[in-house]
């Protein structure tokens, strides 16, 4: 009943105007859950590059709604993509315009973007965080810069700044303890010290 | 320079010089046992003196590219980092950050509490939580000292002897110190250990977490990224050096399954996110 529910709130969410802008990409194969738990039952799979729409989250988990199979459930968040969709990385050529509606253009990767940059030259596009640096020639051409280092530090917080910027975005500070990864055995140990797998 | 940490230094630096002519001769064991003492050695680098290694390595990428000009950006990025720095065993660093005019999608961090984001990775992003993620895996770095540790690595000797010379000699320091930056803005090229970049993205979310965004958000980030397809030239350089996204992905979705669920709640601030872009 609850299924049947559902597939009738997709109908009237699929006939609402604003479909266009609720939906969202699998990016990896995806394995679909009754539930937000990949313990729970297994109810289909939906490939790479099938658009589906999404209901909420719980945690890592979206619900999602695959209309060509009929497929509700939950899949894991990271599998698929909402918003703008595999923006390809092209090298910025224009002028130093820095503007919102320029940042929206289209469906590249500036698709959500704000700011322009005014190094036209650089063509570096490295996918990365922390996983790679600026490209070689950048690195080759480059010699410190201390008087933009200082600039840098002056910019910096403090414990003043940070009573106002806490309240005003209603952070509330948790209380969590680290996750580790035991390689050894391939298991993860969880912030209540409990094995995983 | 405390007695316990000069005497650290000799140690490791005898082991060191007289394991170099005969390192095959070493077992798998004896090389573990010399990489705690390393790590052990890097624990032990004074804070002031992090701070200046990572003040001259993060002026070398700051040469690469300099700063966004835009003060309410600038201080805004601060703030979030700052934020989340203050939930890590380290808060007590001078936490810095900064936008670098790049349009590079990537993010970098120097010993002693300096993190920069390229506008490239910024403008990708879709609200704070987003920002806070990549931000508090890059303070995990710090807090680590995986760069100091893989500096240690490349440089072996030349960086401990580096760490002996303190105040004893300033023009010997300063060339020591310039090919040590050289040596450390060539680790941003080449990356970090695939172990370095797991632990970070674990520690980060937890960081996240912990100053109340929403730790998931961390996982948008990299889900977007990896539906970029980067020239075929540079996937051919990540792939050999460092860990696949698809992979961090997996892996960290993985460990945080079940884990921070209850934290999926935290904030994202998208207004805020958006307020500070379209006032500069």
């Amino acid at each position: 009943m609850k299924y049947y529910f559902k597939l009738f709130a997709v109908c009237i969410f699929l006939a609402a105007p604003l479909q266009a802008d609720q939906g969202a990409i699998v990016v990896r194969e995806a394995l679909v859950y009754s539930a937000s738990s990949s313990a729970s039952q297994q109810v289909g799979k939906i490939a790479a590059g099938t658009r589906v729409s999404v209901f909420g989250r719980k945690g890592g988990w979206k619900e999602v709604f695959y209309e060509q199979e009929s497929i509700v459930g939950w899949v894991r968040s990271y599998q698929i993509r909402e918003g703008s969709f595999a923006p390809a990385v092209e090298v910025e050529t224009e002028s130093d315009s820095r503007g919102f509606l320029a940042g929206l253009a289209a469906f590249s990767r500036k698709a959500s973007g704000f700011f322009r940059s005014s190094n036209s030259t650089t063509s570096s596009s490295t996918a990365t965080i922390g996983v790679r640096g600026l490209s070689e020639a950048e690195i080759n051409a480059a010699r410190p810069d201390y008087d933009e280092f200082k600039k840098m530090r002056q910019y910096a917080s403090n414990n003043v700044r940070l009573v106002e910027f806490s309240q005003s975005g209603q952070l509330r500070v948790n209380n969590v303890k680290h996750l580790t990864a035991n390689k050894k055995q391939g298991k993860s140990i969880g912030a209540n010290g409990v094995n995983k797998k | 320079m405390n007695g316990n940490y000069r005497y650290s230094l000799m140690l490791v630096i005898g082991l060191w010089l007289g394991g170099m002519g005969s390192t095959s001769a070493l077992d798998f064991g004896e090389l573990v046992d010399l990489g705690n003492k390393l790590k052990k050695i890097v624990a032990e680098v004074p804070a002031e003196e992090e701070i200046r290694i990572g003040g001259n390595l993060i002026s070398g990428l700051l040469g690469a590219a300099p700063l966004v000009k835009d003060q309410a950006l600038q201080q805004y990025v601060n703030d979030v980092g700052y934020w989340v720095a203050s939930r890590s065993s380290r808060s007590d660093l001078p936490w810095t950050f900064g936008v670098i005019d790049s349009n590079g999608i990537n993010a970098f961090a120097a010993p002693g509490g300096y993190v920069v984001i390229t506008l490239g990775l910024y403008n990708l992003l879709q609200n704070e939580a987003q920002l806070a993620g990549v931000l508090a895996h890059e303070i995990a770095h710090v807090v680590r000292k995986h760069h100091l540790i893989a500096l240690q690595k490349s440089m072996r000797r030349e960086f401990l002897t580096d760490l002996t010379i303190i105040a004893v000699d300033d023009r010997k320091k300063d060339r020591k110190l310039e090919k040590l930056v050289n040596a450390g803005v060539q680790l941003y090229a080449t990356g970090l250990d695939r172990d370095d970049e797991l632990d970070a993205d674990l520690r980060g979310v937890v960081l996240a977490a912990r100053a109340g965004y929403d730790p998931f958000a961390l996982l948008d980030v990299l889900t977007t990224i990896d539906s970029i397809n980067p020239a075929a030239e540079e996937l051919t350089v990540m792939l050999n050096t460092h860990p696949p996204i698809d992979d961090r992905l997996s892996r960290l979705a993985e460990q945080m399954d079940g884990e921070l669920d209850s934290f999926a709640s935290g904030r994202t601030n998208p207004e805020r996110f958006r307020h500070v872009a379209l006032n500069p």
